[in-house]
């Protein structure tokens, strides 16, 4: 089926996800993403208006690498993780889009659990993966072990709420904003850690303390044995993120979504939760999705970061590029604003006005309003990710000023028929353009029930 | 300071608030304008009679001095702390209070038992099943039927209850409360005999069964009345409690640690929405103290808070005192034990950082 057609696609367009270049060159790498998301929709309805959170975003997530995901407040970072975690809360629906998740353990817990919504789609030509998967299938298995599944990825958005309940912890874990919140008040540290350690490893009793000990040891907790059966409010903020930490780690996931876990911390305490976070990821091959609104922090944790706006994904880019060229003027203004980075100057750099709340499909460039560099064209073509140059690797940018070596003219154009293609909807299919940085957002969603419900799924298909 | 010595501090501490209490209580009797005196003999009586009376009661000394009021004090509370409670002067004469208090709060306490259970587990299940389901019908239902319960003052609702049960049969379809399960009246005193001797209930299961279905039925229309007004707030504040926790990070966190949605309710949101109850509940036993004077005098139940009422009337002070003395240590008791609740739920009481 059509979603297949897409992963293999992915497999094939590399690091990023990057869409393939203008002359159809493409990264191949064989390694596939721990997480790839594609066009993803995140809604909330009120009564007053929907509030398109996440709209039409997409990135991967490879073993073992760090995304950053940076933005304003009310960019819709959260909602993104929250979208992956399978957390939204009415009034909030994940309308469309896929998240794939490539998790092994989790992949054969799946499996295994849900057998009768697994598709065998091993050895199938991409072509002819439709009819090897019912609709109701969210487990798709590629390569097969001795029985076992060993290589395939989990739909998450067409999973059942009891299958995403054993992906959150197992396959995915995540880690909040305020460390001192996010532990229960009238539980022990260690009673925590040991209700993860014994849904997700089974482990119980002295066994389950004697981890939950080697746990809080490994995120450099001192005197581990006593402060397992000490409450939250007797650890200090900093402890009490790296508590966090540990229950998520008592969990064994692939993948640890951190939802801005050192906005609540001093900066010193900052570091040194960077750095753990570091070396966990280096011992047990974590990826992460690392989100925050802190280009500092960004920058130093990161391998490859996405700058959200309005939920779109504005600029994609590896670290140290998007830092040293910067070329969307968000990133730009995002990088300006950082203190001290014109020491003369007598007034803080800001960019001037808010982020606007994204309650209808767009058809110009959300950031136009506060762009120094707007145009006419800004305020009705909507610009789609495109790479900023035809050299660029994988830094992709949604702005109609790229890519750069082609004339404004052309580069509009450009924009307006790629979204015009999306908007078309069926034909977006191999068109090899999209909105977002993966491109080949295939139209035949066939799983998502919202589309098939009459939701107001596509961008530019009309008004909700 | 660990969490049992803050507990034991508290209980320290309520030494002085009940000295201070029953001082409270001589001060109101004693400078009031009861005559106790006046009070037993009745209007102009003998000087003589009244002479000895007053020397009797501690007032006067034999040769005809008034005894200083400090003293009086002293005495009195002596006697308070003691628990030597003397005799009653006017409901029963020469009784002693103890026996009196004995033989009637069984019925207050029966009565009260059955309220606060009213209140617990009614009220409570249902704010929590409210807040569990916010904005649904079923919440509306409950949290009107909240404010209802919350909002009808219990003396009117005790007359409406009487009047209503007592002819029950012309307003519920038939429906015969009197004759429900076993024969009993609408108002009367419950008979409690197998609460004195629980014995019964082995030696002789059949009769004392039916005591006690007969107690129990005759008890439930004052209950509810006296748990009304708790079991609406229990009611609001239960809702109110797991809406807030149910919205908090660490629920949020053990959503993502992957638990299933009946351990993330019992084991995280439960338990902390207990924590603002307690006072609440401990708070509506102070209410009920004040309520079973109002319910026990309508319904007609011979307990603790009718007997206050009629010694307050006939200015028997000794009685009065000695109740007042029992409610205070009631109260205490309760907040020692909203302490104790509050030490065994919540683990941050009394942590301070050192």
């Amino acid at each position: 089926m059509a979603a297949d057609d897409r992963a293999t696609d992915r497999a094939r367009t590399g690091p990023g996800g990057r869409d393939r270049g203008p002359d159809g060159d493409a990264l191949r790498t064989v390694e596939r993403p721990t997480l790839s998301v594609r066009n993803l929709q995140t809604a909330f309805f009120t009564d007053k208006e929907t509030i398109r959170a996440v709209d039409g975003i997409g990135f991967d997530v490879r073993e073992g690498e760090t995304v950053g995901i940076v933005g304003e407040s009310g960019s819709g970072k959260s909602v993104t993780a929250r979208s992956i975690m399978g957390l939204v809360d009415s009034p909030g629906h994940v309308l469309e889009g896929s998240i794939e998740f490539r998790g092994r353990a989790t992949l054969r817990r799946l499996a295994d659990r849900f057998s009768g919504r697994t598709a065998d789609v091993a050895g199938v030509e991409e072509a002819d993966r439709a009819g090897a998967a019912d609709d109701d299938d969210f487990v798709f298995v590629e390569e097969w072990d001795d029985g076992e599944p060993a290589a395939g990825y989990v739909e998450i958005t067409r999973a059942p709420e009891k299958a995403r309940r054993r992906l959150r912890g197992g396959g995915i874990a995540m880690i909040f904003q305020d460390p001192l919140t996010s532990l229960n008040p009238v539980y022990t540290v260690g009673n925590q850690i040991k209700e993860a350690l014994r849904l997700h490893q089974g482990l119980k009793g002295s066994a389950a303390t004697d981890e939950a000990v080697n746990l809080l040891e490994a995120v450099s907790i001192p005197d581990a044995h006593r402060r397992v059966t000490e409450y939250p409010h007797q650890f200090s903020g900093g402890m009490r993120q790296r508590a966090v930490i540990a229950m998520a780690l008592a969990c064994e996931p692939d993948l640890l979504i951190c939802d801005e876990p050192t906005t609540a911390l001093d900066v010193t305490i900052q570091a040194q939760i960077l750095e753990l976070l570091g070396d966990i990821q280096e011992e047990r091959g974590l990826s992460i999705v690392f989100i925050t609104h802190d280009m500092g922090v960004i920058a130093e944790i990161a391998d490859r970061v996405n700058v959200m706006y309005a939920g779109e994904i504005v600029e994609t880019a590896a670290a140290p590029e998007l830092f040293g060229d910067p070329k969307h003027p968000y990133t730009r203004g995002l990088l300006e604003s950082i203190p001290g980075r014109h020491p003369d100057d007598d007034r803080l750099r800001t960019i001037e006005g808010d982020v606007p709340t994204p309650n209808a499909p767009p058809t110009d460039c959300r950031f136009a309003p506060r762009c120094p560099e707007a145009f006419a064209e800004c305020e009705t073509v909507h610009p789609v990710s495109v790479a900023v140059n035809d050299d660029a690797g994988d830094h992709t940018a949604a702005c109609l000023l790229y890519p750069e070596d082609r004339s404004r003219e052309e580069s509009v154009e450009t924009h307006r028929a790629r979204d015009a293609s999306y908007a078309g909807g069926d034909g977006g299919g191999e068109s090899g353009s999209g909105r977002d940085a993966a491109g080949e957002t295939g139209p035949t969603e066939a799983g998502t029930e919202t589309s098939e419900g009459g939701e107001p799924a596509r961008r530019g298909g009309g008004q909700p | 300071m660990s969490r049992w010595s803050y507990f034991a501090k508290r209980l320290v501490l309520s030494v002085p608030v009940l000295l201070f209490g029953t001082s409270l209580v001589f001060i109101i009797i004693r400078l009031g304008p009861i005559d106790p005196v006046s009070a037993i003999l009745g209007q102009n009586p003998d000087p003589r009679a009244y002479n000895n009376i007053a020397v009797q009661l501690g007032l006067q000394t034999p040769g005809g001095e008034p005894v200083p009021i400090w003293r009086q004090y002293i005495d009195y509370m002596t006697d308070l702390l003691t628990f030597d409670l003397g005799q009653s002067w006017v409901i029963k004469p020469s009784t002693g209070v103890y026996s009196i208090i004995a033989s009637r709060a069984p019925q207050t306490i029966w009565l009260g038992f059955w309220s606060v259970l009213i209140a617990l587990f009614i009220g409570i299940p249902l704010g929590f099943y409210a807040g569990l389901n916010p904005n649904t019908w079923s919440d509306y239902t409950a949290s009107f039927g909240g404010i209802v319960w919350r909002a009808m003052p219990n003396f009117w609702l005790a007359v409406i209850l009487v009047s209503v049960l007592s002819q029950s049969e012309n307003f519920l379809f038939g429906f015969d409360w009197q004759s429900f399960v076993t024969e009993t009246n609408v108002v009367t005193s419950p008979s409690l005999g197998f609460l004195t001797d629980p014995g019964q209930f082995v030696a002789n299961p059949g009769p004392t069964f039916e005591e006690f279905v007969a107690a129990t039925k005759q008890i439930l229309p004052a209950a509810l009345v006296l748990g009304s007004a708790s079991m609406g707030n229990e009611m609001r504040i239960g809702r109110t409690a797991v809406l807030e926790t149910i919205n908090s990070d660490y629920v949020e966190t053990a959503k993502a640690k992957g638990l299933p949605p009946r351990s993330i309710v019992w084991k995280h949101v439960f338990r902390n929405a207990l924590i603002p109850l307690v006072p609440i509940i401990t708070a509506e036993a102070f209410v009920l103290i004040g309520g079973s004077v109002l319910v026990e005098t309508v319904f007609a139940i011979n307990g603790i808070g009718k007997l206050f009422y009629e010694a307050i009337l006939n200015g028997d002070i000794p009685l009065v005192g000695s109740l007042t003395f029992f409610f205070i240590i009631l109260t205490l008791s309760l907040n020692i034990l909203q302490d104790f609740l509050y030490t065994v739920i919540d683990p941050r009481v009394g942590y301070e950082s050192d």
